[in-house]
């Protein structure tokens, strides 16, 4: 439980202020052009091992095939191949053998295709397992973890028709025979679902549902998360960047941390904001969050680093959603320059109506609004869902699974205090929001479709920050970065996690 | 409210919520005959003598839970059956034969003259079943090695332990017969309970020894509230313990904490009619306390106390573990001994002669 003041993190690293000479000091096999920022870039890293025995793309293998087995239904496809849809506008790496879906003749025998790619795969599991040098062998999706899965699927699909009794039969066994702490990520993932789609028909049947969430148990695993794995701080990283070109040359600056948590994002920011040639800005920072305690607890220990670098600083909490709060609660001051800052999960509902969120956008008009999103849609039925979360939660515990041996207990506590919060959220009756609105699928799609708002694409600094970022998680060669499109994605292999972007309001001049 | 906070895989209390909560769901939905069948035939499917054994094994490592019974009963065993030449142990308990092992090496090495054995094993759990064979050639094999002339047999055909008669157990004229009881008669449907121990007697054996858990769920079995009042109470103690003996992300554990589901859901959330056994499967699972026990055992034996002997083998015993184990001996009225966590008695253990 780290409950102490804050460490400067990387404080060896410079963030990179804009229109400087590059003094990048960073260890890469990557050739950075520095006169222009390409748009469309593709990043080659250092993963290249096309391994089809990874639990993500069976998932994806088998889903696919019971969608297609389904009949049609009037609403949407499921877009649970976000990463892969998003090939159209951004180059993927090694996308050309995995981008394309299977063909056709692939879909009917689906398992005999996976054992084959299973079987191919093995000598070059063997030389990875080496590579890493430990005894951690890659997870391998095994015929346990098939049946499992198979099993699971039918139960969503059991759910989704309403057909409880059957759907609580399979989930009995399945929570019988799947253990979180297995060495196959296949069936952790299962045990995880299992559950999360037990409590849903006990919900089902009890009429009502509400959420409950342990905030202080939810913190302390994401700080464990963010010390083993790269996507926290690549979302901090990039946003700060973002948000530090935003405010060259202000001295009055306003920031809106939609959901502060621990505010472990802004020491980084603070430091470099104190150490400016221009001199420190005075800086006023407004934490959202759930408990006026924690929030206060957070301000408390902001201040003090703040006071420590010498910098002057305010913090305002509000223990509101910020789609449910007015344009009033948060004092505007005339010539500060505003920055809004969201980082997205799942594991509680931190924002409110999302219709309402975009317009105190709008009104805000913020100089720049910085997302960081999840990949993974938490709007439409029930499968959608469902079929969505699987394959994204199946390669966040991939990604686990690869680093971190099977009876860590940081990652056991990662596991079940986080992402299987996340699952639970999602898989939820009226989804994450419980009140069944709908949630917008993309926030980028809908800031672009605003009027109100331009697209600020990522600079090559917060791609420099990225890249340094992943130099520090073992095994590097798991990850990728993915520049395009203006935003910057970081995911596992070829399945893009979380994506960060940046906007401006196209009214502002603050 | 307790759903979204209730977990398997969380911490003591949320493990506790998720299984209880699952039993009055099952009840709720009076689906617990169905339910408990599809979470049985799921753990037999999934277990094999190896997986059952480490099972067992890393239990009795890692806690005392299961070896205090055997250390006191093979003690009692022992003294009851000294000097005689022909032994029958009547073996009722789904404990893979782990208790055996020591008994062979005391009976080989206390005298001169090593008696022979002949050990009649009664399994009804179909878990167990299966790998029955090849724990009897393990036992055979072992016994060899000892030098202990080795009988093993095997009565399995039974779908409850009510089933079993004195015909099918085999016992013969000159031998000494003992019968040993460990979480068996706890099995036995609640109306079967003074039948069976009346055929026990009329074996003629020289010493029967009783382990079984303490707690009640046999009393109160009428009485849904405070029957599950009581299951609370006996498997937060017993989950606690595990939380405290094994690692956290233990597979172990999970399979015990599963086990002890699937017995909550018995208990609190299938009818027990005798008529349903049949289709329900499985077994009674109503746990009663040393004091009823005795109570049901007085009518037709006298306790024999534990000599100081075997009391220091099982405080010896304790030692090897973790603190908070402890031995009661018994008061005034009680028979026994009691093995206690954190002062809280959770198996009890007896010896009786006709």
């Amino acid at each position: 439980m780290m409950k102490g003041g804050f460490e400067v993190v990387h404080a060896t690293l410079d963030m990179i202020q804009p229109h400087h000479e590059p003094l990048w000091d960073f260890a890469s096999s990557v050739a950075f052009p520095t006169s222009s920022i390409p748009i469309r870039q593709t990043v080659e890293n250092r993963c290249v091992n096309l391994e089809r025995n990874e639990l993500s793309e069976w998932v994806e293998q088998v889903t696919k095939q019971l969608i297609d087995d389904l009949p049609p239904e009037p609403e949407t496809r499921p877009d649970h191949s976000s990463s892969l849809q998003d090939a159209d506008t951004s180059t993927m790496i090694c996308d050309d053998s995995f981008g394309a879906p299977l063909l056709p003749g692939d879909f009917s025998r689906p398992r005999k295709t996976i054992r084959r790619s299973f079987l191919d795969g093995n000598g070059e599991e063997l030389q990875w397992s080496n590579e890493l040098g430990t005894e951690n062998k890659l997870t391998r999706v095994d015929e346990q973890g098939l049946s499992l899965i198979t099993l699971l699927l039918e139960c969503a699909v059991a759910i989704s028709v309403d057909n409880l009794g059957e759907a609580h039969r399979m989930l009995l066994e399945l929570t019988q025979m799947a253990s979180p702490y297995a060495a196959s990520c296949a069936e952790r993932v299962v045990a995880y679902f299992a559950k999360a789609m037990s409590s849903r028909v006990i919900n089902s049947w009890l009429g009502i549902c509400s959420p409950l969430i342990n905030y202080k148990t939810v913190h302390c695993s994401f700080q464990a998360f963010n010390n083993v794995s790269p996507f926290i701080k690549f979302a901090h990283f990039t946003s700060n960047q973002a948000i530090l070109e935003a405010f060259h040359r202000r001295d009055r600056v306003h920031i809106i941390d939609l959901d502060i948590m621990q505010g472990l994002q802004w020491p980084a920011l603070f430091h470099i904001l104190a150490t400016r040639i221009e001199g420190a800005p005075h800086v006023r920072m407004t934490g959202m969050g759930s408990s006026m305690e924690l929030l206060v607890e957070t301000g408390k220990q902001l201040s003090n680093f703040a006071k420590r670098l010498g910098m002057s600083f305010e913090f305002h909490p509000i223990a509101k959603k910020f789609g449910e709060i007015d344009i009033s609660m948060i004092q505007l001051r005339r010539g500060e320059t505003l920055a809004v800052h969201w980082l997205q999960h799942s594991l509680y509902d931190a924002t409110g109506p999302d219709w309402k969120t975009l317009r105190l956008f709008e009104q805000l008009a913020p100089r720049v609004i910085t997302l960081v999103e999840q990949d993974l849609s938490h709007g439409g039925v029930f499968l959608d869902r469902f079929v969505g979360s699987l394959h994204y939660y199946s390669t966040m515990f991939d990604s686990l699974g690869a680093y971190l041996l099977a009876d860590d207990p940081n990652r056991h506590r990662i596991e079940h205090c986080l992402l299987y919060r996340e699952i639970n959220n999602i898989l939820a009756i009226g989804g994450p929001a419980r009140s069944g609105e709908d949630k917008f699928k993309h926030w980028r799609s809908e800031l672009a479709r605003s009027n109100c708002f331009v697209q600020l694409p990522m600079s090559s600094n917060s791609m420099a920050q990225a890249q340094l970022i992943l130099n520090m998680f073992p095994p590097a060669h798991g990850y990728s970065l993915v520049q395009g499109d203006g935003t910057l994605k970081l995911g596992w292999k070829d399945t893009s996690l979380f994506t960060a972007s940046a906007w401006t309001s196209s009214h502002a001049f603050r | 409210m307790l759903n979204e906070l209730a977990s398997p895989y969380g911490d003591c209390d949320q493990k506790l919520a998720s299984y209880f909560l699952q039993a009055l769901f099952c009840k709720a939905t009076e689906s617990g005959q169905r339910c408990y069948k599809t979470l049985t035939s799921v753990a037999e499917k999934s277990h094999s003598f190896d997986s059952a054994r480490k099972l067992i094994l890393k239990f009795q490592e890692v806690s005392p839970w299961t070896t205090f019974g055997h250390v006191a009963a093979n003690g009692a065993l022992l003294e009851a059956l000294d000097g005689e030449p022909k032994l029958h142990i009547i073996d009722i308990s789904n404990t893979l034969c782990t208790q055996w092992p020591t008994l062979l090496e005391a009976l080989a090495t206390r005298n001169d003259d090593t008696p022979h054995l002949k050990l009649t094993v009664v399994v009804t759990a179909n878990i167990v079943r299966s790998v029955m064979k090849e724990i009897s050639q393990r036992m055979e094999k072992f016994a060899r090695l000892m030098g202990v002339p080795f009988e093993f047999n095997v009565i399995s055909g039974l779908n409850r332990l009510g089933e079993l008669t004195k015909e099918a157990l085999g016992v013969v004229e000159d031998e000494a017969v003992a019968i040993n009881c460990i979480g068996a008669l706890r099995r036995l449907a609640v109306e079967e309970r003074g039948g069976v121990i009346q055929m026990f007697q009329s074996l003629g054996p020289k010493v029967v020894t009783v382990v079984e858990e303490e707690a009640d769920f046999s009393s109160t079995r009428y009485d849904f509230v405070r029957c599950f009042e009581e299951c609370l109470r006996f498997y937060t103690l017993y989950f606690e313990m595990l939380d405290e003996s094994f690692a956290p992300t233990s597979n172990e554990k999970l399979m015990l904490e599963r086990e002890c589901s699937r017995s909550i859901v018995r208990v609190l959330a299938c009818d027990d009619e005798l008529e349903d056994y049949s289709s329900t499967g499985g077994e009674c699972e109503r746990r009663e306390r040393g004091s009823q026990w005795s109570d049901r055992l007085k009518e037709v034996f006298s306790p024999i106390g534990f000599s100081d002997d075997v009391v220091d083998d099982v405080k010896a015993l304790l030692k090897r573990y973790r603190a908070g184990w402890a031995l009661a001996q018994p008061h005034q009225d009680e028979t026994g001994l009691y093995l206690t966590w954190k002062e809280e008695a959770v198996v009890w253990a007896s010896a009786w002669k006709p």
